[in-house]
C-alpha cells in the first residue's frame, strides 16, 4: 500500500518532516556553536602551543646559561682549591720564617750579650788606661823632675837636656792618654739637644782661643746668622778642636785669615771653617778623620791625632757630616752639617 | 808609736806615688805624724784597730786621710763607704786622691760623702804644689769637729 495515497498518514508524515526538519535546523544550530566553540578552542590551543614554544626556547637558554654558569663554578672551584693549597704553602713559609725570625732575634739576643760584655770589658779598659798608665808617668815626670830640681850643679848640659827630654816625652805621653780617654768617653755621652746661637759661641771659643796667642795677627771673619740645634757642650768641643786646628796650621803664615760661616741647606745647618794655613795632601784624605792618624808630623805641628776624630764623632752623633777640601800651602776648608731635627 | 798622734793617713798602693806625696808633703813641712799604708784592708784594720792594728786605739783619729781610690783587695771607694757609714769614723775628713777625672768615681765619691776629690797632676811642680796646698788645708785651715 502506497502510504502517499492515505492523506491521513501524509498529513502525519509532513508534521513529522517538519518536526524532523527542525530538529534538523535545531541540530545544526547546535552544531555550528559547537564548531565555533572548537574553532576558539583551537585558536587558544596554538596560543597556547606557541607561549610553550616560547617557553621551551626560555629553557633552553637557561639551561645553556645554567651549564655556563656551572662550568665557571668548576672553574671557580678549581681556583679555590689551587688558593687553598697556596694558603697551605704560604702558611707553611710563613711558619718557616717565623722559624727563622726567632733564631735570628735569638742570636741578636745573644750578640748584644756579646756587646754588652765587650762594651765592660771595653769600659774597665778605660777605666785602667786612665789610672794604670797615668801613675808610672807621674812617676817617671816626677822624679825626674826632682832630680833636675835638687841636682842640677852636679849635672852637666847634655844631662840637664836628656832631663828634659824626659819630662817633655811623659808630658806628651799624658796627653795622648787623656785625648784617648776624652774620646772614649764620647760614645757614651749623651746628647742633651738644645737651640745653639752658633755666631755667639763661635765668637766665645775664637776670643778663648786667640788669648792663648796674643802675639799673632789673626784676621778672622764670621757670617753665622743661623742658630744650630745640637748639645752645647759638644759643638763647643767641635768648634774648639777645628778653630784650633785652623790656628795650629796657620802658625807659619805671616798673615792668618779665618773665615767661618753657616747657612741652611734644606734641613740642614751647614758650618765651615776655612783658613789659609798648610793645607793638606787630598790623596791621604780618607785618613783625616781617623783616630791617631796625623797628616803633618809633629816636627811640623805638633798633634796627637785626636781632634778631628772626636769632631767627626760628636757630629756623627748629631746625625750630621764632616768634610773637608784642601790643598797643600794654600789652606784648609772643613765643613760640617747638623740636622735642625734630630 | 802606733798610739801616736796622727796628723796624715796616707793611704796609696803605688810606692812611687806614695814617695812622691811624701816629698811634696816633707818639703812643705806637713810629713810630721804621717802614716802610710798601702792597701784599703790596712787602712780598715787600721782606722778600727783590728787585725794587725788590734792593739791601736781606734780613738786617736788622723786629722784627715789621703785616700787612693784604685787599690788591691779593698778600694778607695770601698773604704770610703766603711768609714762614712760609721758612726765612730765618719767625722774623719777624706781626700779621695785619683790618677783620672772619671765621672763615676767623682759622683759615687761625693754621694758617700768625701770631703775633696782631687786628681793627681801630672807634672811634679804641679803634683807638689796640689799636696801641699791640701795639707796646708786641711791641717791648718780647716776646723773639724774635736774627736
Amino acid at each position: 500500500m502506497d502510504k502517499w495515497k492515505n492523506p491521513k498518514l501524509v498529513l502525519v508524515s509532513v508534521n513529522e518532516i517538519d518536526l524532523q526538519n527542525k530538529e534538523k535546523e535545531k541540530r545544526a544550530q547546535e552544531l555550528l556553536t559547537a564548531n565555533k566553540e572548537l574553532v576558539f578552542q583551537n585558536d587558544e590551543k596554538e596560543k597556547r602551543a606557541q607561549e610553550l614554544i616560547v617557553a621551551n626556547h626560555e629553557l633552553v637558554l637557561q639551561n645553556i646559561e645554567n651549564e655556563k654558569r656551572a662550568a665557571a663554578l668548576t672553574l671557580a672551584n678549581a681556583d679555590l682549591l689551587r688558593q687553598n693549597a697556596e694558603i697551605k704553602e704560604l702558611t707553611l713559609a710563613l711558619e718557616a720564617a717565623k722559624q727563622e725570625l726567632e733564631t735570628a732575634y735569638l742570636e741578636k739576643q745573644r750578640q748584644a750579650l756579646v756587646l754588652q760584655a765587650a762594651n765592660q770589658e771595653l769600659e774597665s779598659f778605660s777605666y785602667s788606661v786612665s789610672h794604670d798608665l797615668r801613675a808610672p808617668l807621674r812617676a817617671i815626670n816626677g822624679f825626674t823632675e826632682i832630680l833636675l830640681e835638687e841636682y842640677i850643679e852636679k849635672l852637666g848640659e847634655d844631662a840637664q837636656y836628656l832631663l828634659g827630654e824626659i819630662i817633655a816625652n811623659s808630658k806628651k805621653m799624658g796627653q795622648l792618654i787623656d785625648n784617648l780617654l776624652d774620646f772614649s768617653r764620647l760614645s757614651k755621652q749623651q746628647i742633651s739637644f738644645a737651640r745653639v746661637d752658633l755666631d755667639l759661641l763661635v765668637r766665645s771659643v775664637t776670643d778663648q782661643l786667640c788669648r792663648l796667642e796674643p802675639e799673632r795677627e789673626i784676621q778672622f771673619e764670621f757670617d753665622c746668622p743661623d742658630a744650630g740645634f745640637g748639645d752645647r757642650n759638644m759643638l763647643r768641643q767641635v768648634l774648639v778642636n777645628l778653630v784650633s786646628n785652623a790656628l795650629k796650621y796657620t802658625s807659619k803664615k805671616q798673615k792668618t785669615r779665618i773665615q767661618i760661616a753657616c747657612h741652611r741647606e734644606e734641613n740642614n745647618c751647614i758650618f765651615s771653617i776655612r783658613d789659609n794655613g798648610a793645607g793638606f795632601d787630598m790623596m791621604y784624605y780618607d785618613k783625616l778623620f781617623g783616630v791617631f792618624q796625623r797628616l803633618h808630623s809633629s816636627n811640623e805641628f805638633e798633634g796627637t791625632g785626636v781632634g778631628l776624630a772626636i769632631v767627626q764623632k760628636i757630629i756623627a752623633k748629631h746625625g750630621g757630616k764632616v768634610w773637608a777640601q784642601a790643598q797643600v800651602n794654600e789652606g784648609a776648608c772643613f765643613y760640617f752639617s747638623l740636622p735642625f731635627s734630630s | 808609736m802606733e798610739n801616736q798622734e796622727i796628723q796624715i793617713l796616707l793611704v796609696e798602693d803605688n810606692k812611687s806615688d806614695a814617695a812622691l806625696t811624701i816629698r811634696a808633703l816633707k818639703k812643705h813641712n806637713l810629713a810630721n805624724n804621717l802614716v802610710h799604708l798601702i792597701d784599703g784592708a790596712q787602712a780598715i784594720d787600721f782606722i778600727f784597730g783590728k787585725g794587725e792594728f788590734s792593739s791601736r786605739d781606734p780613738e786617736i783619729k788622723p786629722k784627715v786621710i789621703f785616700l787612693d781610690i784604685k787599690m788591691p783587695k779593698i778600694s778607695g771607694l770601698e773604704v770610703l763607704r766603711i768609714i762614712k757609714a760609721d758612726e765612730r769614723t765618719k767625722r774623719i775628713p777624706v781626700v779621695m786622691m785619683t790618677s783620672s777625672n772619671e765621672e763615676r768615681d767623682i759622683m759615687e765619691s761625693h754621694q758617700l760623702g768625701v770631703n775633696s776629690y782631687v786628681v793627681k797632676p801630672l807634672g811634679f811642680a804641679n803634683f807638689s804644689k796640689t799636696i801641699a796646698e791640701l795639707g796646708f788645708y786641711w791641717l791648718a785651715v780647716n776646723n773639724a769637729p774635736r774627736q
